[in-house]
């Protein structure tokens, strides 16, 4: 299973660092390649981001639907797992493909080869991948898979939990899914081949708003509205903050409040400029959602990486405010706000 | 009344201060993006104290700044060009070309810490500060604590399929603690040591608050975890069954005489509760009136000459040093009570010299202070820092060993990490059988962590767990599990 958030990652322009501060996620891209002996040899997959890879698991229960309950580091949620023999956490972070491994647990896995990557200036290198037997998780299992592998110490570090890894919506793209932040659950319904739920106990979800989900990717890309300039978000749940593109027009930026600013120095002499604010005027689907925390950044980097041009990304301050339902087979995604929120 | 009236004048003249220094900077409207320029409006009227504000919010270099206000109009920092704009009577605007390019020698972990303080994410400390608790339950079974088994009881779900127990003790895992359906509820019985735990249910994947327990407090995510506490001590005296009110008071409660509520018993007024390891000074207060404690003879005087009853919660360690029967006085002086150099006065005994201290579980640097001398403890070969500033190491309640097999032949091989800080002074460890070994008492969490042998850095050869560092280099990796 090949995964662009190592490619992604994988990707030497350092300006995306800044957006890997919120993107918890970000770091194993920085990390395949960035952190290794192969340091500035910047390499990306000649495929970008395409790839629809899902895989399907085994229920465990005799049952439609399952919740799993997430649980919560900063602004990062956690799906409990056990993958092989090993008993952690799982990252979910929709802003990867599917399946991503932190070594630090499965050096001695076998390795299933890596993935040949092109890299922008002609290097090559490889994103090192391994096979797993078995991973389950709230009453589901998935049997031989492989998966991308990359350096999660960071997020540890930071948060104070075990991570065995992160996944994204590969891995359980043939559900509808349900993404409650309020009671920190993720559901998932059984879906027949037009995208509509088996018998289940619930009842189906209402939303406030909704989109058609383009292409056919793990990502899912948003339109929202900035300054009336609809725009291009990817929605990423690992990431602890939006962010938005600096070099938008003049008219969208006008509306963005900026707060803070750093600039980090290393060894070198630039340093890198995060800047922090809030998007003031930000509407999906005619609803306004006000003041949401936003970094301000170059997203080049990003763009490049989805293989499609990206102006921004919706991430906990934008999930925040709602319930999330997607269901890749119907391609629809839907928001409902949580009660007394919207404006 | 003059004085609430003058109170009343200071508290509005302050909140005017406030105002009017807030309509003076407004932080929101300093900086903007415009056509890929990062501009910034100035205010040349500003105080000192304003300039410097702006400068922490932005990280604007204060050589830059004091430019600004020099009158310069290009400005060079480093390799960056800043211009100056005069926009208004005294309003200028400093802008330089929104980064295109950065640093590749960035740690992504230092924007990361930048970021936590920014956003104020407070991280999964464990709760070590409380130092006393009193559990609220609508119905008293609900919880019981007896023998270090607290029993967790969830009253509804008599339909659901599964219940777990998730909380601060297992770390909020979501399948390592199912519970037990029993009649009209669901129970499970878990080992736990005294002290302060959050907790949820999860009923069939759903997070869920303990109906029962009304002591509550906000989990950060627009909800509630329930507080519960495991009870170490119990408040008791007898008789005073005509009194009205029984409270107990300490400084444990910074002595707040409304003090907490005590039970009237079959044989008197009881209070049982969770007090944090350490050395505590209490009295009862019956009917308005202090009381030491007449079952308890450790009584001591205060400053200010009145009595107080003392209790020690947790097992004390016996500090000794032998020999110096001469000295007139030994001070115990350590990490532990800031080093302070006149408070725990030691025991003098036929041989020696010793004082029993109550310390909770934890890591300690002391020293001996022999006649104004400060010494390490010559019978402890554990030490941290070198020369002047090594002192004796101790650890209370080690709950893991490190260990290194080998290079037996090293003249000092050092243990550093993550839970000292990396520092490389210590801990130094002590070479038993052929092994150097030191006990430590780690928080449960994630340790990465190095050994300094003989001056070389080495990830622990006996550790599979390891993760790359900024170096790249590995550190080795530890976690301590809370409920072992």
């Amino acid at each position: 299973m090949t995964s662009e958030r190592v490619k992604y990652g994988s990707l030497c322009c350092i300006v995306m660092m800044a957006v890997a501060v919120f993107l918890t996620s970000f770091s194993p891209r920085t990390t395949v390649s960035r952190f290794s002996t192969a340091a500035n040899v910047p390499v990306f997959h000649s495929i970008p981001a395409l790839l629809v890879e899902s895989y399907t698991p085994e229920f465990n229960i005799k049952s439609d639907s399952v919740i799993i309950p997430l649980k919560r580091a900063g602004r990062l949620f956690l799906i409990e797992a056990r993958i092989d023999d090993e008993v952690g956490n799982l990252v979910f972070d929709t802003g990867a493909s599917g399946l991503v491994i932190n070594n630090t647990y499965f050096r001695n896995h076998l390795k299933s080869g890596g993935a040949v990557s092109h890299g922008i200036t002609g290097a090559v290198g490889t994103v090192e991948q391994i096979s797993i037997g078995q991973i389950e998780f709230a009453d589901l299992r998935y049997k031989n898979l492989r998966a991308d592998v990359a350096n999660l110490g960071h997020i540890e570090n930071r948060r104070g939990v075990k991570i065995l890894g992160l996944i994204g919506f590969g891995m359980m793209r043939n559900f509808e899914i349900v993404i409650d932040p309020v009671n920190s659950e993720l559901k998932l319904f059984k879906i027949d081949k037009t995208g509509k739920r088996l018998k289940s106990p619930h009842s189906g979800f209402k939303p406030d708003c909704s989109q058609k989900i383009e292409g056919n990717t793990n990502i899912l890309f948003l339109k929202g509205t900035i300054g009336g300039k609809v725009l291009n978000f990817c929605f990423d749940t690992g990431a602890e903050t939006n962010a938005i593109s600096s070099d938008l027009n003049r008219k969208i930026m006008s509306s963005v409040t900026i707060t803070r600013r750093t600039s980090l120095k290393g060894a070198g002499s630039a340093g890198v400029e995060v800047l922090f604010g809030r998007m003031n005027d930000f509407t999906i689907g005619n609803h306004p959602i006000h003041d949401m925390e936003t970094i301000v950044t170059n997203l080049d980097a990003l763009s490049e990486a989805y293989g499609t041009h990206i102006d921004g990304m919706l991430g906990h301050s934008f999930l925040k405010h709602g319930t999330v339902c997607v269901n890749f087979v119907s391609k629809q995604f839907g928001f409902r706000f949580t009660k007394g929120e919207e404006k | 009344m003059k004085t609430i009236a003058c109170f009343i004048l200071l508290i509005v003249a302050l909140l005017f201060s406030s105002l009017v220094t807030l309509a003076q900077v407004d932080t929101e409207k300093v900086c903007r993006i415009d056509d890929g320029q990062l501009i910034f409006t100035l205010n040349l009227k500003w105080s000192e104290q304003e300039k410097k504000k702006i400068s922490a919010l932005f990280d604007l270099d204060s050589t830059l700044i004091a430019q600004v206000y020099s009158g310069k109009s290009v400005i060079l920092i480093g390799d960056e060009t800043w211009k100056v704009k005069k926009v208004q009577d005294n309003q200028v605007e400093l802008s330089k070309s929104v980064q295109s390019k950065a640093d590749p020698t960035i740690q992504v972990n230092d924007l990361l810490v930048v970021m936590d303080n920014w956003m104020n994410f407070a991280g999964n400390a464990p709760e070590t500060t409380t130092v006393y608790g009193i559990n609220n339950f609508e119905v008293s079974n609900a919880f019981v604590y007896s023998s270090s088994i607290a029993q967790f009881y969830f009253p509804l779900g008599k339909n659901a399929r599964k219940v777990y127990l998730s909380g601060s003790f297992n770390n909020w895992s979501t399948t390592q603690t199912p519970m037990k359906m029993m009649g009209n509820g669901w129970m499970v019985d878990l080992k736990l040591k005294p002290g302060k735990y959050t907790y949820k249910f999860i009923v069939d994947g759903k997070w869920t608050t303990d109906p029962s327990n009304k002591l509550r407090e906000r989990d950060g995510a627009g909800s509630y975890n329930s507080v519960v506490y495991c009870y170490n001590h119990v408040f008791q005296i007898k008789g005073h069954k005509d009194a009205r009110k029984v409270v107990v008071t300490g400084n444990f409660y910074n002595w707040n005489p409304r003090g907490l509520a005590m039970n009237p018993s079959s044989d008197g007024w009881t209070l049982p509760m969770y007090l944090r390891d350490g050395t505590y000074a209490y009295k009862f207060l019956i009917d308005n009136n202090w009381t030491t404690d007449p079952a308890n003879l450790s009584v001591r005087k205060d400053a200010d000459g009145n009595m107080n009853s003392f209790v020690s919660i947790g097992e004390a360690y016996l500090f000794k040093l032998e020999g110096f029967t001469t000295a007139r006085k030994v001070i115990l002086a350590g990490s532990f009570n800031n080093w302070s150099e006149n408070e725990l006065v030691m025991d003098k005994t036929p041989t020696g010299w010793q004082l029993p201290y109550v310390l909770a579980a934890g890591n300690y640097e002391y020293k001996f202070i022999v006649d104004g001398r400060w010494m390490i403890d010559p019978a402890n070969p554990f030490t941290s820092g070198s020369g002047n500033t090594q002192n004796s190491f101790i650890a209370l309640k080690a709950n893991h060993v490190f260990e290194l097999s080998k290079f037996p032949g090293a003249q000092t091989v050092i243990v550093t990490g993550s839970f000292n800080n990396w520092n490389r002074q210590g801990y130094r460890m002590v070479k038993e059988a052929e092994k150097w070994i030191l006990p430590i008492y780690l928080q449960p969490g994630k340790y990465t962590y190095k050994f300094i042998d003989d001056g070389n850095w080495i990830p622990d050869p006996a550790n599979q767990l390891f993760e790359q560092n900024e170096y790249n280099t590995n550190n080795s990796v530890l976690w301590i599990d809370p409920l072992e």
